[in-house]
């Protein structure tokens, strides 16, 4: 079947609309139907206003106001003939099997031939969805589950039945895996599919033992959450995230879709409590608050806990459990949080175990619906992996617990192995079978495990990622930018130009970089080394000087965070390839500095020639001014666009995994012919802009809405983007911009208030408004 | 031959001219402190402990402590020296006028403690660590046991003493297991056993008001379950006179090497009546408070030692006649030259001292921030202050004490066989000043203290406060030749000290064991920069002096001439000590324990 060019949305819900404008994003026009509220003058008045809260919301739907306007709204009474246009029609109304039927038999009379029809159902069968439906709507349709919110969370499971085309599976697995960035999971027809089947189960289990074992909210949470690798909310917070009021309705639907003899049963359980705070309203963040909230009586907000013991609210207080860092020895543990940890794990992971082949195929499938659906840093496969299965049988056993067959059949053996560099997991049959990834897939996780670095030293290393082409890995703590990387870039560089055709600079951390490594750069101010530093900003400005005008191309590959020194670094490369989801800014300001590794100058320069501005040297001079002073970050690929920070023809990559190939695609098309860039000049308005930008600075501070050294900092900045002592009549080179970042820079590190500002942020994670 | 002349001279050098001890009268509350007030205070402390302290200092250490049936009985003459002590306000210098003390600078206390330390160390200690528990008391206390016992402790009728230590529990206080029992009116009952206890009983006050440190009975396990209580010998009555005795005993004093006038005692605690001082649990925060002032103040006992020691082997090395010089009798009249004019004799006589004068300006800097950090009303100059006292505090005292150690032997040595038989009193300095070394913290604790706590805390916070006014000083006098004999050295060392500091910093993130390894060598690197400092601050204060005539050449050319000793002769010691820190750690942390 043709590409899929046009979609519907049907149903402008949380998950609906988030859906809608997440294929939006994709760069697809959408159709995003609801009902015609009763009585309404506005008959779009549901999808026109979920578009307007989307666009408010944070975090953002949406990855640009251009994504925005790819959403037509409309009712299902007025707008279904529209949908003969669409290939792909999605249906996210409520859960109710007779408003589904009956809308789906809408559908079927008004959509054109070959189309797509599915459902992002979470807990109706698919063979009950199509029943009665005709052969065709059959052939056409399958369940296409997205997670909350669906621009963020990576993870789509589909359902197919055996009378789904296969083209129609292919166009939409195709479709989600390039233009949605999804990875795609296949799950059987099956209630709750993979992640809710486990993942509600979890949560269960450990909010029913946490009462049993008589723990508190906090502590609970502390156990089950990062030291688990779980995210920081817990079990609790993220109960209240998602509602308290809906667990009783997935509960009712797998109680009943499930056999009797299903752990699921056993581990749903009246509790009173919770009762009690559904009748109160206390539904989570949405309603009152649940079993966090803020209480504004009196006055002043204090943080409170529902205490498990007592039933009422009392000051949040700070767990004190001793947790060890390692999973296994969390669960050994004989102390209050190794016993609910062990409580908890044992039956979630048993159960995970029970799920292969009932609802996947395969292990990597759980593992990967649990990471990218809930957000967990490893699957449950790999917790068991870590644990040993012969150490956790054991366990298992000698609490006299059930040891799922899957557990049988590995008989002490790993879920997972590497095997001639190649990672295989263990099938239900007993013998170990090869990961595949997808076509066109390149991963540098999969590259490592078969050779060796070119260049490695504690924070960077080199790799051959074949056809000519290098990677340039950050291994440091949240990739932060050091000596150490410097050095081996000085060193790739190099190495690249003899031997290779083009590099990349990737990697596969959570953020691409998070900056400077300020820690380091506060103990040498500490300790008055000024010459470590002053190196520390030459060698930069150096070094990604030397990438610039390196005799090969270098392609940028940001995913995630690329803050200060590691957007600089990407401002240097010839190109981008960013993934969709790469926040990049310039945030030096926040911390009392300015950019001094050539980020004033790049964006100058960017600004100057490719700004869509007015003339002269001052537009450019005031936007990257604005920028910068306020430490703007954008909030993706395609916000980075619109700031410059890519370069009109950068590419984005929205899927995560796809993000290196692309890379590498780019960085080999610019290899043929390459010739590196010309040296900009730059004219730059000089001192009286300075002052101009002084004024602007010095209105917002009597506004509130800049501090007094904001001021300081804005002014310093100022001093460089004007370019210093110049005038409209003479041209700088890169070297003058780059001795006033310099120069500038050095001043800022001198100043307590600066000081005082990294040491807050590396203290508390917190900026310092000083 | 011991002999003690106050160095009054140079306490105010250190005072007026080095740190400008004029300027503390601008702080708020201390408006009064003037060099009109210092300077006879300084010499009636001189005085005292010349006459009167000085004199017991050997026939205590013949004679030691007595004890008895539970009865301590100091040696002869301590009783009399005590009453002379407390009536000439010594005891209430440094405290609070609210309690009837006088409020003196700790700049000026640095100075007096110095001078006690040197003329009688065992004596020093009962009103020593009265002042400690005061302080303490002030912190944490509650209005009432304030009322009650500061003004009794201040005036020094009563005395004050800090139990930590128990047999099995000493570094580790956590492992403390002594408890104390609440009772319905408030009290608490207190039983255990506590060792090491100096001061513990005396003959010398009416009543002993003992800290403790001790467990509740809903405490949390290890140091996060530890409160401090108060423990009088005797319940005081209404009036404030000594009551009924208490539940606590002396069951023995120590047999030790030094400080023998000192009575080092076993405290059973039965059923003893106490009050919680501070918060329950919080009781190692409240120690802390008297644990910091105490670990500067036996710095100073280091450093006095370091100048009686001195004092001594130099009027040897003047008279004793042995031998001629080198290059040719100097005194072709005597049958002998002094031996002071063999290079040798000089070498120990300069380091002794330039220990003594570089740790004098040292401490004084300290005592300088302390005053600061108590009075000034600029929060960023109190952080500063305090920062900075953080991160000297572990440097003076295992420094100041290791130099009281290494001069004390050097004053044997100069004396020979004169100084290690006791009738000359030189060997004394020696079992006096190692104690130094061990209590309040043994100085390997300190340079943990250092290495783990201090330069990692705040991202090097406190290290800014040190590193940042000597950086500036080196570049601020890059320029002046006639200072270059003590900045080049001084800057040399500087780097040095960074770049072993960052060393330090990044490998102590990795592996904790390499930070342990190098702390010592560490600490003293440290300490010598610190000096070395204070050395070319001396120096260009000199010069400038003797450019201004003021008469007093010798003293300011002495100066110089031992500035530049140090520069020439001491300092480099930290080109070994910073190879020795750079080598690592492994060929300890990696030694078999089997072949130990």
């Amino acid at each position: 079947m043709a590409e899929i060019a046009k979609v519907a949305v049907i149903g402008a819900g949380v998950m609906g609309a988030g859906i809608a404008a997440h294929v939006a994003n994709a760069g697809v026009p959408v159709l995003l139907l609801d009902i015609v509220p009763k009585g309404a003058d506005n008959r779009n008045a549901i999808a026109e206003g979920a578009i307007a809260k989307m666009q408010k919301a944070d975090p953002a739907p949406f990855m640009s106001k251009a994504a925005a306007r790819l959403v037509t709204p409309g009712n299902t009474e007025d707008d279904l003939a529209k949908l003969a246009d669409c290939d792909w029609i999605i249906e996210a109304v409520v859960e109710k099997l007779d408003v589904k039927q009956a809308l789906y038999r809408r559908i079927d009379a008004v959509r054109k031939a070959g189309s797509v029809v599915s459902s992002n159902t979470s807990t109706i069968p698919l063979a009950a969805l199509t029943k009665g439906l005709g052969e065709t709507f059959a052939r056409d349709f399958l369940i296409t589950h997205f997670f909350n919110p669906p621009r963020y969370m990576r993870l789509l499971e589909i359902v197919t039945s055996p009378q789904t085309r296969p083209d129609a599976l292919e166009a939409v697995e195709r479709f989600a895996d390039f233009k949605l960035g999804k990875s795609v999971v296949h799950c059987k027809d099956r209630p709750g599919f993979i992640g809710n089947r486990l993942g509600v189960y979890w949560l269960q289990t450990a909010v029913v033992e946490a009462f049993d074992l008589g723990l508190e909210v906090e502590e609970a949470d502390a156990v089950m959450g990062k030291p688990m690798g779980f995210p920081k909310t817990g079990v609790f917070g993220l109960l209240d995230l998602v509602g308290l009021d809906l667990m009783p309705h997935i509960h009712a639907s797998m109680t009943a879709a499930l056999p009797k003899n299903d752990p699921y049963q056993q581990a749903v359980r009246d509790l009173p409590l919770i009762d009690r705070m559904l009748a109160e309203g206390y539904t989570g963040r949405k309603g009152k608050g649940g079993f966090y909230r803020l209480n504004r009586d009196g006055g002043a907000k204090v943080k409170e806990t529902l205490s498990l013991k007592t039933g009422e609210y009392r000051p949040q207080q700070k767990a004190d459990l001793d947790i060890p860092k390692d999973i296994k020895a969390q669960l050994a543990s004989d102390t209050k949080a190794g016993r609910y940890a062990w409580a908890v794990m044992a039956r979630t992971l048993s159960y995970a175990a029970m799920l292969v082949p009932e609802v996947a195929d395969d292990i990597a499938s759980v593992d990967e619906a649990m990471r990218l659906g809930y957000a967990w840093k490893q699957g449950p496969f790999e917790m068991i992996d870590r644990l040993g299965t012969e150490w956790f049988v054991a366990r298992l056993e000698k609490d006299g617990l059930p040891v799922p067959e899957l557990l049988r059949t590995a008989a002490g053996r790993p879920f997972y192995r590497v095997e001639n560099g190649r990672r295989q997991m263990l099938g239900p049959d007993g013998a170990y079978h090869d990961i595949v990834r997808p076509d066109g897939v390149l991963l540098l996780e999969d590259i490592k495990r078969t050779r060796e670095p070119l260049l490695k030293n504690g924070s960077a290393a080199l790799w051959d990622i074949g056809d000519g082409v290098a990677c340039f890995e950050f291994t440091s703590k949240l990739n932060t930018i050091d000596a150490d990387i410097m050095a081996l870039l000085a060193k790739a560089t190099k190495l690249v130009a003899r031997d290779f055709k083009a590099m990349v600079i990737y990697n596969e951390g959570t953020a691409f970089s998070a900056g400077a490594n300020l820690g380091l750069a506060l103990f040498a101010v500490n300790i008055a080394a000024w010459p470590i530093l002053e190196q520390m900003i030459t060698e930069g400005q150096a070094v990604y000087k030397g990438l610039k005008y390196a005799p090969f191309p270098v392609v940028g590959a940001p995913s995630g965070l690329a803050l200060g020194g590691g957007c600089e670094i990407l401002l240097h490369c010839d190109a981008l390839q960013a993934h969709a989801e790469s926040y990049i800014g310039l945030v030096e300001c926040g911390v009392g500095l300015i950019p001094a590794w050539g980020g004033c100058k790049e964006m100058l320069h960017r600004w100057s020639t490719l700004g869509k501005l007015p003339k002269g040297p001052m537009p450019a001079v005031a936007k990257v001014f604005e920028m910068i002073s306020t430490a703007t970050v954008a909030k993706s690929a395609a916000e980075a666009k619109e700031l410059l920070f890519l370069k009109p023809n950068d590419g984005i990559t929205m899927n995560r995994y796809r993000l290196l190939a692309d890379a590498k695609a780019k960085a080999l098309e610019l290899a043929r012919d390459y010739v590196p860039p010309q040296e900009p000049e730059f004219v730059l308005p000089g001192e009286s802009a300075a002052v101009a930008m002084g004024l602007a600075a010095e209105s917002f501070h009597r506004r509130g809405l800049a501090t007094k050294h904001d001021l300081v900092v804005s002014g310093t900045l100022a001093e460089v983007l004007s370019g210093g002592d110049t005038d409209v009549t003479r041209t700088l080179r890169e070297s003058d911009v780059l001795a006033l970042e310099f120069s500038r820079f050095q001043k800022l590190l001198h100043h307590p208030d600066t000081l005082a500002r990294i040491e807050h942020v590396l203290e508390t994670g917190k900026p310092l408004r000083n | 031959m011991a002999t003690y002349k106050a160095p009054l001279r140079d306490m105010r050098f250190v005072l007026y001219e080095l740190h400008d001890g004029a300027a503390l009268s601008s702080l708020p509350g201390l408006e009064d402190m003037t060099p009109e007030l210092f300077d006879p205070v300084l010499e009636e402390a001189a005085k005292v402990c010349e006459e009167v302290l000085f004199p017991l200092n050997r026939s205590g250490d013949e004679e030691g402590c007595q004890f008895e049936n539970g009865v301590v009985r100091t040696p002869k003459g301590f009783i009399e020296a005590y009453k002379t002590f407390r009536e000439g306000g010594w005891t209430s210098i440094t405290a609070d006028p609210a309690y009837g003390g006088q409020g003196i600078p700790n700049i000026v206390n640095v100075l007096i403690t110095e001078m006690i330390c040197s003329a009688n160390l065992s004596f020093g200690l009962y009103p020593g660590l009265t002042q400690g528990a005061c302080k303490a008391l002030v912190a944490h206390g509650s209005d009432e046991l304030k009322e009650r016992y500061m003004p009794k402790l201040v005036e020094g009728t009563w005395s004050g003493t800090m139990c930590l230590t128990e047999p099995h529990c000493g570094t580790d206080l956590g492992l403390c297991r002594t408890k104390a029992v609440p009772n319905d009116d408030g009290t608490y009952r207190l039983s255990g056993t506590k060792i090491f206890i100096s001061a513990g009983e005396h003959d010398l006050t009416e009543n002993i008001i003992h800290f403790v440190l001790a467990r509740l009975p809903d405490a949390p396990p290890g140091i996060k379950g530890i409160s401090l209580f108060l423990v009088p010998k005797f319940l005081p009555n209404a009036d404030g006179t000594p009551g009924k005795r208490n539940g606590v005993s002396c069951g023995a004093i120590e047999h030790k090497m030094g400080i023998k006038a000192s009575a080092t005692c076993v405290l059973n605690f039965d059923e003893a009546t106490a009050w919680l001082v501070g918060s329950p649990h919080k009781g190692m925060r409240s120690m802390f408070t008297m644990m910091n002032e105490e670990r500067l103040a036996v710095g100073l006992q280091g450093l006095g030692l370091a100048e009686v020691s001195y004092q001594g082997a130099v009027a040897y090395a003047r008279e004793r006649l042995q031998g001629r010089s080198l290059s040719g009798a100097k005194y072709p009249d005597k049958p002998a030259d002094p031996i002071i004019v063999h290079p040798d004799v000089r070498r120990m006589l300069l380091s002794m001292r330039a220990a003594a004068e570089g740790c004098r300006a040292l401490g004084a800097w300290v005592g300088q921030a302390v005053d600061i950090a108590a009075h000034t009303d600029d929060p960023k100059a109190k952080q500063e202050a305090e920062d900075f006292v953080a991160l000297m505090t572990p440097i003076v005292k295992a420094l100041f004490t290791d130099y009281g150690f290494e001069t004390a032997n050097h004053g044997v040595q100069v004396m020979g066989g004169h100084g290690y038989i006791r009738e000359h009193g030189m060997e004394q300095y020696v079992r006096d000043a190692r104690i130094a070394q061990v209590y309040e913290g043994t100085n390997g604790v300190q340079a943990l203290d250092l290495v783990g706590r201090k330069l990692g805390a705040h991202m090097g916070r406190n290290l800014r406060s040190f590193f940042h006014p000597v950086a500036e000083f080196i570049q601020s006098r890059s320029d002046n030749p006639a200072l270059s004999r003590y900045v080049d050295p001084l800057t040399k060392a500087f780097v040095r000290l960074q770049q072993a500091t960052g060393q330090i910093a990044k490998v102590g993130l990795k592996r904790p064991e390499e930070a342990g390894a190098a702390a010592t060598e560490y600490l003293r690197l440290f300490g010598l920069v610190a000096l070395a400092y204070q050395w070319a601050r001396m120096a260009e204060v000199s010069l400038k002096k003797l450019e201004e005539k003021t008469g007093e050449d010798d003293f300011y050319r002495a100066k110089l001439a031992t500035g530049a000793f140090f520069m020439d002769r001491v300092l480099p010691q930290t080109g070994a000590l910073f190879s020795s820190i750079m080598a690592g750690g492994s060929t300890m942390i990696e030694f078999p324990e089997a072949a130990f």
